[in-house]
């Protein structure tokens, strides 16, 4: 747990005066966040103790190759929900990456190497060109410009793939998704190299309170110097940059580039960061609460896998699991009145207006 | 005259300690338009908030046609036959003129649904009966303000309101405007309408209304045909006391080293041809009523309002902005208004909005000082009596006027030229206040120029070296510490020297 996350926990100890709304606000994505981490461990134990095949490392290296993608994912959108936005194209940019990887590695002589950071710097500039500037420099609204973007890529993706799955048998690429260094397997290192990179920036740059001020109000922050614009290029930049990587790790994890894979990401990624405290509304969160809420997400799925739990029944858990968090920490905080249940109780009393004595201004 | 059909008796109200009537007596005629005037402050909106029904009195009754009413909200007194226009709309911008005369559950039906087609005809009739030159069809975002207020009266009038509230509806328009907003008002007098009008415009006042009552400090202390009023004695009986002599020379004090130096700004609708200096360590106030222009001015200046054109000049070099990056680069710093929204990011703590302008050149990707901005956090605090207990407090956590420090701290970091406050102490207790104000001094004295603007008189009196009054957009007046009296300032400020003036 960061310092951010002890402050808000101080906050809401003594709710008085003025900002209450928000300090509310603080303690609400506070108490979900912990919420999550309870049941991430309640769920892992119970797993490890019901299922004896869980707690195999064949399986616990099979949990943090499925969860990277994932998480490589939700950490960018996290970045881009501080601010207030959102990314829908996310899914779609990384299945165009991961194909523009296989373009790279079947057809053309590039090396490994250079084809993957050919690859990473094409999701960071389709990302900074794509969204960051029609939002950020030009200001138009994130949920047109990154639908259309969704859209778009998907649509690229077939184009460049003529919808064919092509494989990708190289000894490299596979060694980056099975193979192990100091015990753990490599997608594990890449997504805790990447998560200590993201909180380094969150917490310790000025580009991280940058995310937060605009988020938090974009009109002070550019009162103050911030440049917004800037910063929501960057965003949506570090974005597309994260979702080439989970492109590359996917490609390595089955082995061929394919047009199919990505699109349903970005709502396991969406989830991920809610569980995880950020907020829909920006400025409150981090990526420390999205490691747990992906962790939390990946122990789920692959637990029920193992149990034999079916497919669909695992996507209607999901589902369930992310309203009733975020239904019981708004009745926490705010009382049924909160969710317009309270009319079912007493009738509303009429509104008072607040006293105002001087007059005209 | 007919018949007495709002009556209000012996209203009191208070807020908390604060009595804002005491026992005002309120007639409004049908067929007549009435005007309440009064210094801010005098109690004309919380009169008004009663008979509409927003407020219930402490002591005191309203009657309506004779019977006595009590409303519990502002809906109930729409039914009953009381509208209220203010200066904020409350109309739907994306939807049509019909849509918005007829919102919500009072659309013409079929069986079947809304009847668009007689929605349409009766929202035209209403159009036709204040004689505008609208089409129903019209989408209300595209209109004029002044067009939009009249769409409020016509709902007012197609709920057959037979008492219309009119609160400062002038105050974001044009002359021009205003005479087609007349205009429609008189249309409604002639329809036994009741209407209350509330301006602090001297002008305005004698041009429409057919009578006047005065409000002071809660009392009633004047009522009658307009006729019987002169400018003068309404103005004397608004604040009390006896006008001076009134010169018309004080403006235009030349500078010899200005730090801050304006000539012609504009800004299209809001600011016109505003000359302005300030001199090092000198506080300049700008007084004026709300939507006079004064927010706007100071925006214009830090280059939050991209039309803004005209010459500025910082320390004798171009300083023209047309993003607020570039203002803080040639030495502005800007207090606005809405400390809670702009001022702030509440989310965010002491230290992190502290140290948001400071940090505003430094390459993104760096790691700030830790201990360099403790250094400046904790110096911040100590120079500026900040009551925390620690730099990292959320600063929603802080009282008002604390947060506002914050505010001031922030700019103080940048080392600014020139600072420009915008209501300093607005939503700042008194204890504070003086605290604020003794900073200002202080910076003041270390040769930054300030330029404030502020609605409370005596602040500015207080504060300022010299006091710059807004009328309309244009400063109307310069005057000296000593010129500025309360008086004089108000009489500025409601254009009172344009009836002088011949205007």
């Amino acid at each position: 747990m960061d310092t951010d996350l002890a402050e808000r926990s101080e906050t809401a100890k003594r709710p008085r005066g003025s900002g209450g709304a928000t300090r509310m606000r603080q303690a609400a994505m506070r108490q979900r966040f912990l919420a999550v981490l309870v049941l991430f461990v309640a769920i892992f134990i119970y797993f490890s103790l019901t299922q004896s095949r869980f707690f195999t490392s064949a399986d616990l290296d099979a949990l943090m190759t499925s969860a990277a993608v994932l998480w490589m994912v939700a950490i960018g959108l996290t970045f881009v929900m501080l601010t207030g936005g959102f990314d829908l194209s996310l899914g779609s940019l990384l299945a165009l990456c991961g194909i523009a990887l296989g373009k790279l590695m079947a057809g053309s002589g590039v090396p490994f190497a250079y084809a993957i950071a050919i690859t990473l710097a094409f999701g960071l500039a389709v990302g900074a060109v794509g969204n960051g500037f029609l939002i950020g420099k030009l200001g138009l609204p994130f949920l047109v410009v990154t639908l259309g973007t969704l859209t778009l890529y998907g649509g690229l993706v077939d184009l460049w793939s003529k919808s064919y799955t092509t494989q990708l048998l190289s000894p490299a690429l596979t060694a980056l998704a099975f193979n192990h260094a100091a015990g753990l397997p490599i997608p594990a290192w890449i997504m805790l190299g990447v998560f200590l990179a993201a909180l380094y920036l969150q917490r310790s740059t000025y580009f991280g309170r940058d995310v937060y001020a605009v988020g938090g109000s974009a009109d002070a922050a550019r009162l103050s110097g911030v440049r917004v614009g800037r910063t929501l290029l960057a965003v949506y930049a570090l974005a597309g940059l994260l979702a080439a990587l989970a492109g590359v790790i996917q490609d390595a994890r089955i082995g061929a580039a394919s047009p199919l894979v990505g699109a349903q990401v970005i709502f396991g990624a969406a989830a991920a960061v809610l569980l995880g405290g950020t907020s829909f509304a920006g400025g409150i969160g981090g990526v420390g609460g999205t490691a747990i809420g992906v962790a939390f997400l990946a122990t789920l799925q692959q637990g029920l896998s193992i149990s034999g739990v079916q497919d669909y029944w695992q996507q209607i858990i999901t589902g369930v699991i992310l309203i009733v968090v975020v239904l019981l920490d708004r009745i926490q905080h705010g009382g049924l009145e909160s969710i317009g249940l309270g009319r079912l109780r007493v009738r509303r009393a009429p509104a008072e207006s607040p006293p105002v004595v001087t007059d005209g201004s | 005259m007919s018949e007495v059909l709002v009556q209000a008796s012996g209203v009191h109200k208070s807020y908390g300690g604060v009595r804002a009537l005491r026992g005002v007596d309120f007639e409004l005629y049908a067929g007549e338009i009435h005007a309440l005037v009064g210094e801010n402050g005098s109690g004309k909106s919380t009169l008004l908030r009663i008979l509409s029904g927003q407020l219930a009195p402490d002591a005191g009754t309203v009657a309506l046609g004779g019977e006595p009413v009590r409303f519990g909200d502002a809906a109930a007194a729409m039914q009953a036959g009381i509208a209220t226009v203010t200066q904020e709309t409350t109309l739907v911008p994306h939807l049509s003129v019909a849509e918005n005369i007829f919102l919500g559950p009072r659309k013409p039906r079929h069986w079947y649904g809304i009847d668009w087609r007689s929605t349409r005809a009766r929202a035209k009739e209403m159009i036709e009966r204040l004689q505008l030159a609208i089409d129903p069809d019209d989408r209300v975002e595209a209109l004029r303000p002044d067009q939009q207020q009249m769409v409020e009266i016509a709902r007012a009038l197609s709920m057959e309101a037979r008492v219309l509230i009119l609160d400062e509806p002038t105050s974001a328009l044009t002359d021009d405007e205003v005479a087609a907003l007349f205009a429609a008002v008189r249309t409604l007098r002639q329809h036994n309408v009741a209407v209350a009008f509330v301006s602090h415009r001297m002008n305005e006042v004698f041009d429409l209304v057919d009578r006047v009552t005065v409000l002071r400090d809660g009392s009633r202390v004047g009522t009658g045909p307009i006729s019987e009023f002169t400018r003068d004695s309404l103005v004397s009986l608004m604040i009390g006391r006896e006008l001076g002599t009134l010169e018309l020379s004080e403006h235009g004090q030349v500078s010899r080293n200005p730090v801050l130096r304006v000539r012609a700004l504009n800004v299209p609708g809001r600011v016109h041809d505003v000359d302005l200096e300030v001199e090092k360590g000198e506080i300049v106030g700008i007084a004026g009523l709300v939507g006079a222009g004064r927010s706007s001015l100071l925006e214009a200046l830090f280059g939050a309002v991209p039309r803004a054109t005209g010459s500025v000049e910082i320390d004798g070099r171009p300083a023209l902005s047309r993003d607020t990056r570039t203002a803080m680069r040639h030495g502005l710093g800007y207090v606005p208004a809405e400390r809670k929204t702009l001022g702030l990011v509440q989310d965010m703590t002491l230290r992190e909005n502290l140290l948001m302008a400071e940090g505003s050149r430094t390459w993104r990707l760096r790691r700030p000082s830790r201990a360099r901005e403790n250094k400046v956090v904790a110096d911040a605090i100590a120079r500026l009596g900040i009551v925390t207990d620690s730099m990292d407090s959320p600063v929603a956590r802080l009282s008002g006027g604390n947060q506002q420090k914050v505010v001031l701290a922030k700019w103080l970091a940048i080392q600014p030229k020139v600072l420009l406050l915008d209501e300093p102490t607005r939503g700042v207790d008194v204890g504070s206040k003086a605290e604020i104000y003794k900073l200002l001094d202080q910076i003041k004295e270390g040769g930054v120029g300030i330029l404030v603007s502020s609605s409370e008189t005596p602040e500015l009196r207080l504060l300022c070296d010299r006091i710059l009054v807004m009328y309309r957009g244009r400063i109307v007046a310069s005057l000296s510490r000593e010129e500025a009296t309360e008086a004089r300032i108000a009489q500025y400020a409601i254009g009172h020297h344009e009836a002088r003036n011949g205007h």
